[in-house]
């Protein structure tokens, strides 16, 4: 089969996966014009949720995965309408400017030729996850190798499936393994993170323009969105990242009523994700416990008890092996010393400059609650990903070395957003109008 | 000057640093690559692709092995003897062949499991028994007895 023709299979399966979550979103967020961009990322992060869930729990009996994907997303969308919300005051903001509109499809275009250019093929993807989600499409299920056996260690047994599944399940859906075409699949997530991004940021009130500069940088955030990275989990986490933080900010400012779903919905994603999706949602608890005012116990819980169900799910098949690359013994104040020279020595100078750019704009905007918590997220990821080299079995140089400038980038277009929700003229904090009071029965 | 101009400012040089560290160089050679590989079967895209960039050969001859192994084969021994093998062939080949269990060994018992298959990358023996089949790259040979004792 030529790779047009599977193309349009993984496109069609991805457009069948959208149009699932379409149809279960008014569950998560108001019907209101202003949400509309919102909708439809958050529509895909539905659809792949879904589909992850109905893998996950079709091929321990042995079932169909299309016809256990049929039911789950005929439940799906009957339990969208069955909870759908109310119509909000929200405003419908302007589209983005001309030229950045154009700036960001010509990001998204360069991106599609980068991604879709070859089968994927990075080392992590043929080691870890194309592994697992091939195996689990071939296989119908995952062998107890996996997470029993010291043979396949290096596949890391103690990471999540969420991505392996979604692979598989797109294959199902698609009729065939085809690592070539499924890598649609990245670019399909870059447009879903820039319209959560751009959606958020209009109905916080941020200018068009600024919110078209931060969608422009994201587009075209090549250490993110490149070639290398396709395959890997770098662009879902910094989708689930982007979901989080929002829908945090959200719930904590209590914009409406569906910020609350939207931010378990997105625990659970970035918990299935990448082990550090956990941390995030540990850290999302904390910040709600800190801000959430009345209500801090259940933005609490929205922020941590769906990604310790999803850890939860995942425990009959979590590696009851020892981690072959960190031991806590080793933890000492030299090794993170040792652990910031080296990422200091990675920074070339186009990186510092960067950098100081990102400060510059930080320090500028204003004092907005839902920045700081975007950005507060974002801090504690990159303080972790500084500090856990210095347990790294083979040296905190080493694992800065190979990983830091990915995880790192996984964060850009959080951080774009929390600095650029910070341009928002102070009408962030406010939502978007009086709250709806009810969802509809 | 204004906070926002100053920002504004921060914000284009920011993406004209971004732009700046884009490889351009690459993109022409993407679109060639894609132009050529597209109408080709998976396997020759992933041939001519990054993923076999390790060893072409060796990527021929596990796809070679895939075809040819027998349906119901419980694993696959793995042996490369050229070059040295290191971890990113069993990689390679623990992906091509998957869902099949794939080993570098050394086995517990001794000796290759009980009805896997072997696969010999590198050498393509006259007198060897057991053999399954002779690939351009290697042979497949067994499947195996067993563990000897």
């Amino acid at each position: 089969m030529t790779f047009v023709l599977s193309l349009l299979l993984v496109g069609a399966a991805l457009l069948v996966v959208s149009g699932v979550g379409l149809g279960t979103s008014g569950a998560l967020l108001p019907p209101d014009r202003a949400f509309f961009l919102e909708r439809l990322g958050w529509s895909d992060a539905l659809g792949c949720a879904t589909l992850i869930a109905s893998v996950a729990l079709a091929l321990g009996p042995g079932a169909s995965p299309r016809l256990a994907f049929a039911l789950f997303a005929a439940v799906a969308v009957a339990m969208g309408r069955r909870f759908r919300l109310t119509p909000t005051a929200a405003a419908r903001g302007q589209g983005l400017p001309r030229i950045l509109l154009a700036v960001v499809v010509l990001g998204v275009a360069v991106y599609v030729l980068r991604a879709l250019t070859e089968p994927m093929w990075a080392n992590d993807y043929i080691a870890i996850w194309g592994l697992k989600g091939r195996t689990l499409f071939a296989a119908r299920g995952y062998p107890d190798r996996f997470y029993a056996s010291a043979t396949l260690q290096y596949s890391h047994p103690e990471y999540p499936l969420g991505i392996p599944l979604l692979y598989a399940g797109l294959s199902f859906l698609a009729g065939r393994w085809d690592d070539h075409a499924m890598a649609l699949l990245f670019p399909f997530l870059q447009v879903a993170t820039l319209f959560v991004l751009v959606g958020w940021l209009r109905r916080r009130g941020v200018a068009p323009a600024v919110a078209g500069a931060a969608a422009a940088l994201v587009a075209w955030f090549e250490p993110l969105y490149s070639g290398f990275l396709t395959g890997m989990a770098e662009v879902p986490l910094a989708f689930g990242m982007v979901l989080f933080g929002t829908s945090l900010a959200d719930t904590l400012d209590e914009t409406d009523p569906g910020a609350a779903r939207r931010l378990a919905l997105a625990s659970a994603l970035v918990a299935a994700t990448k082990n550090e999706g956990l941390f995030l949602a540990g850290v999302g608890c904390l910040v709600a416990l800190a801000f959430g005012k009345a209500s801090r116990w259940r933005f609490a819980a929205a922020a941590l008890v769906p990604a310790l169900g999803v850890r939860a799910l995942h425990f009959p098949w979590r590696s009851r092996l020892p981690l072959a690359d960190f031991d806590a013994g080793l933890f000492t104040a030299a090794r993170v010393r040792d652990s910031l020279e080296a990422a200091g020595r990675l920074l070339g100078p186009a990186a510092w400059a960067g950098l100081a750019l990102i400060a510059l704009l930080i320090a500028t905007g204003d004092r907005v609650p839902a920045g700081g918590r975007l950005l507060l997220l974002a801090g504690a990821a990159l303080a972790a990903y500084l500090v856990l080299p210095a347990f790294a079995v083979r040296g905190p140089a080493w694992l800065v070395e190979t990983t830091l400038r990915r995880t790192a980038a996984a964060l850009g277009p959080l951080v774009a957003a929390g600095i650029a929700v910070r341009f928002s003229g102070g009408s962030s904090g406010s939502g978007t109008g009086p709250r709806a009071s009810a969802t509809s029965p | 000057m204004t906070r926002r101009r100053i920002a504004g400012g921060a914000a284009a040089l920011l993406f004209a640093l971004v732009l700046a560290q884009q490889p351009w160089g690459e993109l022409p050679r993407r679109a060639r690559y894609m132009a050529v590989f597209a109408p080709k079967e998976l396997a020759v895209r992933r041939l001519g692709g990054s993923g076999a960039a390790l060893d072409r050969r060796y990527f021929s001859f596990l796809e070679n092995a895939r075809r040819r192994i027998p349906p119901g084969t419980p694993g696959v021994a793995l042996r490369v003897l050229e070059p040295r093998p290191d971890m990113p062939y069993l990689y390679l080949a623990t992906y091509c062949l998957a869902p099949l269990p794939v080993s570098m060994g050394p086995f517990a018992a001794g000796g290759v499991p009980k009805g896997w298959i072997t696969a010999l990358y590198g050498a393509n023996p006259a007198g060897e028994t057991g053999l399954l089949a002779r690939l351009p790259e290697g042979v497949l040979i067994g499947p195996s007895p067993g563990p000897h004792p």
